[in-house]
């Protein structure tokens, strides 16, 4: 029931991606996020989307993994695009029911959306994909390292990050097991109306939650019995050494960058 | 019908990169109104197939079947609703699947469920508080203020609710004290024998398994590599320490008089064992 959820799941791998630094892939993704909106012809979405394909093919995962990873997503990536071909109302008129127009540009802004939606949900999808979630906290942690010089709790808040992404799959499986313990008292999960449906989620919730809470404690008294304490300088176990392929990495993603600037030049 | 499984495999996940093997081959029997333990190493897939004998999960190869219901690969899943109506499934550590504000609703919760009446429900639960001697003080209680003795045998009323036909219990003495262990595994043999119900039950402790099961199967990597009497699993205690499984007291005791010379008949009760022994050594003095 939950093992469908690929959010934030890693798959260990040797691919050239899986190895590359997680600072980089880490800036690369965010950096995408606004990159991507350089692109507003269909040359540049082409550009875009063939440097994600490749980075995707790069990987080695294979594309269902992706599809699979994309699916939860898929209703929220619909409605935007929704809402942009109802609500942009500029340019020749398609169809047009009462107030209700689909107009040429509300359906191209539409599909650019969804199109911008898709690849940057890819990108951030290799990035779980193929970093481990400490490497992950990790780079975060590094990469915020000049905003403790303004007093950001940077430590406890990778700290903070870690432990929660650690814990993502224990919860899971959790929440597998008090659904499979609640069906065996004989709740119907999707079953019924939306009501119900809700409902049957309530016997899982509550056990989910204060487990959760118990195990928290836990772990805290368990820090604690050890000594930790987060505010002192601490070195790392895995240390992150940045090689050759990060750079040829991060000047390929800003090679790309320019290039999609440039196509947005060319074709306005 | 008796409870069998043919051919059974089980693949967590199949189809996707993280598919792992839980079973496979597995073939077995557990014969109806006797006290069954299955035995094996952690991940050995007694786990797997207690959720299959349960309909929670469905096997991916071959069929089980269970109380006139027959799962295979393309039964959906929908319809194991109605056998869970008459099987009841403890979980490993089932305390975490209380929810509700007193014990007493939480145990009504099952019977509720599967529509019994409010009424119904709320004796049935009583019932089942008394069983497992939690007194009538306790029901108005919240779950979550009793101790981890008293909540897990709160979490078995909740099953015990149920008046299941097959009872199935994960591990249900794990984490308990020698006490409560005891009586919890004499509660299921009790049941077991007035109400002639099926029960199964996984555990780790050969001296329960020696004392009350009727019928062994022992998992190895995923699959039954044997099933039998306790006296048969038991008679081979070098197979079981290569499985790395206990061997009962009495057992051991037995082997290593047998060692030393002694001959002894083998055999798994304590009661037995003395008496033997008392023999040999009357009628060493007689000499």
């Amino acid at each position: 029931m939950f093992n469908k959820i690929l959010i934030g799941r890693f798959i260990p791998g040797h691919s050239l991606v899986h190895r590359l630094d997680a600072r980089v892939k880490l800036i690369v993704s965010i950096a995408f996020i606004f990159v991507i909106f350089l692109a507003t012809s269909w040359p540049s979405y082409l550009w875009a989307s063939a440097f994600t394909l490749l980075v995707v093919m790069m990987t080695g995962l294979g594309l269902r993994v992706y599809l699979r990873g994309i699916r939860p997503l898929i209703y929220l990536m619909l409605f935007t695009t929704a809402l942009q071909i109802l609500f942009v109302t500029t340019g020749p008129i398609w169809w047009q029911w009462g107030w209700l127009k689909i107009t040429e540009d509300g359906v191209v802004n539409g599909i650019a959306i969804f199109i911008r939606f898709l690849l940057i949900i890819l990108i951030s999808t290799v990035l779980t994909l193929t970093t481990a979630p400490l490497d992950l906290a990790d780079a975060m942690e590094q990469l915020l390292q000049p905003l403790k010089k303004i007093g950001v709790p940077v430590a406890e808040l990778a700290l903070m990050l870690s432990i929660a992404l650690r814990f993502i799959p224990t919860l899971l499986d959790e929440a597998e097991k008090i659904v499979n313990a609640q069906r065996a008292r004989g709740v119907r999960f999707n079953e019924g109306n939306l009501l119900q449906r809700v409902k049957a989620f309530v016997p899982v919730l509550i056990p989910l939650f204060i487990n959760a809470i118990k195990r928290a404690i836990e772990l805290g008294d368990a820090m604690e019995a050890r000594g930790y304490r987060g505010d002192v300088e601490r070195t790392k176990y895995r240390q992150h050494h940045w090689q050759i392929n990060d750079t040829v990495a991060l000047l390929s993603f800003i090679i790309f960058s320019c290039a999609l600037a440039w196509l947005r030049y060319i074709f306005g | 019908m008796a409870i069998n499984f043919q051919e059974v495999g089980f693949t967590y996940q199949a189809g996707t990169p993280f598919a792992s093997e839980g079973l496979h081959d597995v073939n077995f029997k557990i014969p109806l109104q006797q006290f069954t333990a299955l035995i094996g190493h952690t991940g050995s897939g007694k786990s797997t197939t207690l959720q299959l004998l349960d309909g929670l999960t469905i096997p991916t190869v071959g069929k089980v079947e269970v109380l006139n219901q027959t799962l295979q690969a393309d039964t959906l899943i929908k319809t194991t609703n109605q056998l869970r109506e008459h099987v009841g499934l403890v979980f490993q550590f089932p305390e975490a699947q209380l929810f509700e504000d007193t014990v007493l609703a939480d145990v009504m919760f099952g019977p509720l469920n599967f529509g019994a009446s409010k009424t119904e429900a709320k004796q049935r639960a009583q019932e089942a508080l008394r069983l497992v001697d939690l007194s009538a003080e306790f029901e108005s209680q919240s779950p979550f203020d009793l101790s981890g003795g008293q909540m897990r045998r709160v979490a078995i009323a909740g099953v015990l609710a149920l008046e299941p036909e097959l009872l199935i219990l994960d591990e249900p003495t794990a984490g308990l004290d020698p006490k409560g262990q005891a009586d919890l595994m004499a509660l299921f043999a009790r049941l077991q024998q007035e109400r002639h119900l099926t029960v199964v039950v996984v555990t780790h402790q050969m001296e329960f398994v020696a004392q009350y099961a009727q019928h062994v199967v022992v998992f190895e990597q995923g699959t039954v590599v044997k099933e039998g009497t306790p006296a048969e699993i038991f008679a081979d205690s070098a197979w079981l320490r290569e499985r790395q499984l206990d061997v009962p007291m009495v057992r051991q005791f037995t082997d290593l008089l047998t060692q030393k010379g002694v001959a002894l008949t083998p055999t798994l009760d304590l009661d037995q064992l003395t008496d033997q022994i008392v023999a040999k050594i009357q009628g060493g003095r007689d000499v």
